[in-house]
């Protein structure tokens, strides 16, 4: 459920779906999933068009860039809800909160507001981790196929369109052959929205892996881009692992709902 | 020492602090938060009975420190990483000349880091060439992020900083410990970037490179970098505390660490204070890789290699001799009251 630990509050008769679905998509960059199921998010308030939102990352010393990042997508995708002209982002215990929200309110680009923290661009960082989460998305298909019997030449040869959901299943129908489960759903959905996001081809002829450039993975490349994306992945992993551990002394409460 | 089924394993602690972050030596506001981050790391990792009180971890004193390592906590040598910060800590966070109190009481004990800075230019250099003539300096701890009069840190390919590289190598100093790792407020996230070490690291075929706290949270850039450079090695502290919270996690970094460098640049560190090496090694001793992850990578962690990241590799990196210095470690101090207790 969407609004699970959001605390909102609506004007009578007020519909917040659509905020709360603006809201699913936007990530943290660095642990590569949605702020809402991250618990992030705890509460937004509407009055005369204009929302008002608190956020609580996991520590109060979480990084400016990546703090500024959310917050501005937050600020961003709710102005895109119709009937929605305000926006106001609150930092709820972190360092930088004011300067942050005061930046992100206005609209501030970071490099303006931040000269000193020497990040450079953020588009690139943001690449950065979009590219990191793909390689991460799409290890974790790659060890389902690998886990279901599929050698590198079947692999290679899968098309997107091969690869289908059944339930909360997920499952690999090719011509001439009997269908193969290969692990969840979820995993498929979530490499393959990557994909979209990244302007890779997703069209069903398309090859199902390909690299950060989009191309074809090749038969004999496969293993040695499997062993890189395993470290991207754990990586990731435990990046994530350590925030949401120091969640648990941090903010006793969030660490619930997160872990 | 550590005993395995009566088998001797010399330890090497590859990371050690003696701080003092008390109230008194702050010198603003980041004084206090330095410390209360670390004060997360250290009390989100460790079992609860290791935690201690704030006030104890703010400054825990010599004594403290050689009862944790070499009485409780199993480690024959630690690795004294020197630490600055004058920024944030009015006599310094934990500078070699508060490090040098405790080696030279304890000689044989510890190995003595100082350090540089590459933005002190010219006048650094022989401010440097002094604190490795009057100090007994056995390697070097880096700290990129750190501040220094607006700047928010360095990386190790910047011009002086090879000057000062090359000044190590001229002085006779090989060992350049580098953090590099998860992001501790107030410092700037992208100080800690692994990539310069690349380049340092061709450049500088003679010294070695250890990279503490694995790059993590670039595990990735980390594991390609030391694969590329034989001069690259991984200092395991941070990586270590994940054993006793998320075994399953620690397995596969070991896993990853074993499958690119091999088991010859591995190199034990607890970062004390913030965990303790006792906890540390009787988890890690107890641990086996689970049999999945022994398939999936095709590595082991056995008996032997364990051997080599506790001391074995420190000690070669270093030139220890491990059973004279053993020999000399049963003659001092802490030696002797061991012996007694035992």
């Amino acid at each position: 459920m969407l609004y699970d630990g959001v605390q909102c509050e609506f004007p009578p008769g007020y519909d917040g779906t659509g905020l709360l679905e603006r809201l699913q998509p936007i990530l943290d960059p660095e642990l590569d999933e949605s702020i809402l199921q991250l618990g992030f998010v705890q509460s937004l308030h509407v009055h005369d068009g204009h929302v008002t939102i608190v956020v609580q990352l996991p520590t109060s010393w979480c990084a400016v860039n990546f703090a500024y990042m959310m917050a501005d997508d937050i600020r961003r995708a709710l102005l895109t809800v119709e009937g929605i002209q305000h926006v106001t982002v609150r930092l709820h215990d972190h360092f930088a909160a004011e300067a942050i929200e005061t930046a992100v309110n206005a609209g501030k680009p970071f490099a303006e507001a931040f000269p000193g923290e020497g990040c450079g661009s953020l588009t690139a960082l943001r690449m950065t981790f979009l590219h990191k989460g793909f390689t991460s998305r799409q290890e974790r298909l790659l060890r389902a196929l690998r886990a279901a019997g599929l050698v590198p030449e079947d692999i290679c040869a899968l098309r997107v369109g091969d690869v289908v959901l059944q339930g909360e299943a997920c499952v690999v129908q090719r011509a001439g052959h009997a269908p193969i489960e290969v692990g969840a759903a979820e995993t498929l959905g979530r490499y393959l929205a990557r994909r979209a996001e990244l302007g890779f081809n997703c069209a069903p002829t398309a090859p199902l892996m390909t690299d950060l450039r989009g191309h074809p993975l090749a038969v004999e490349r496969l293993e040695a881009y499997y062993q890189a994306a395993r470290t991207v992945r754990v990586s990731l992993e435990a990046n994530s692992l350590f925030c949401r551990t120091l969640l648990t002394v941090c903010q006793p409460n969030t660490c619930e709902r997160v872990l | 020492m550590y005993t395995h089924h009566g088998e001797d394993i010399f330890v090497i602690d590859g990371h050690t602090h003696l701080w003092d972050a008390s109230p008194a030596n702050w010198r603003n506001k980041y004084g206090e938060s330095w410390i209360k981050c670390f004060y997360t790391f250290h009390s989100s990792l460790s079992p609860a009975e290791a935690v201690w009180p704030f006030e104890k971890f703010c400054q825990y004193g010599g004594e403290t420190l050689v009862d944790d390592l070499f009485c409780k906590g199993y480690v024959d040598m630690g690795i004294l990483n020197s630490t600055y910060l004058y920024e944030f800590y009015l006599n310094g966070f934990n500078s070699h000349i508060q490090n040098n109190a405790i080696k030279a009481q304890y000689p044989d004990r510890f190995i003595l880091c100082g350090s540089f800075d590459p933005r002190a230019e010219e006048a650094g250099l022989d401010a440097f060439r002094h604190m490795v003539e009057d100090y007994p300096i056995q390697g070097l701890k880096l700290y990129t992020a750190e501040w220094r009069d607006g700047s928010r840190g360095w990386r190790l390919n910047d011009p002086w900083a090879y000057k000062y590289l090359e000044l190590c190598q001229a002085l006779g100093l090989k060992n350049i410990h580098v953090h590099k790792g998860p992001t501790v407020y107030p410092l700037s996230r992208d100080a800690f970037d692994v990539h310069d070490v690349d380049y340092a690291a061709t450049d500088f075929p003679d010294l070695n490179f250890i990279v503490e706290h694995i790059g993590l949270p670039r595990l990735e850039d980390f594991c390609w970098i030391a694969t590329q450079e034989s001069n690259v090695y991984a200092g395991l502290s941070v990586a270590m505390a994940f054993s006793r919270l998320r075994p399953q996690y620690f397995a596969e970094i070991m896993a990853n660490l074993l499958f690119w460098l091999g088991p010859d640049k591995l190199c034990f560190g607890s970062d004390y204070a913030i965990w303790s090496p006792q906890w540390l090694i009787e988890k890690f001793m107890a641990f086996e890789l689970p049999d999945e992850i022994k398939k999936e990578y095709g590595v082991d962690l056995t008996l032997e290699i364990k051997r080599k990241i506790l001391g074995e590799n420190a000690a070669r990196l270093y030139g220890i001799d491990i059973a004279a210095q053993k020999a000399k470690l049963s003659q001092d101090g802490i030696g002797v009251k061991l012996a007694t207790v035992a």
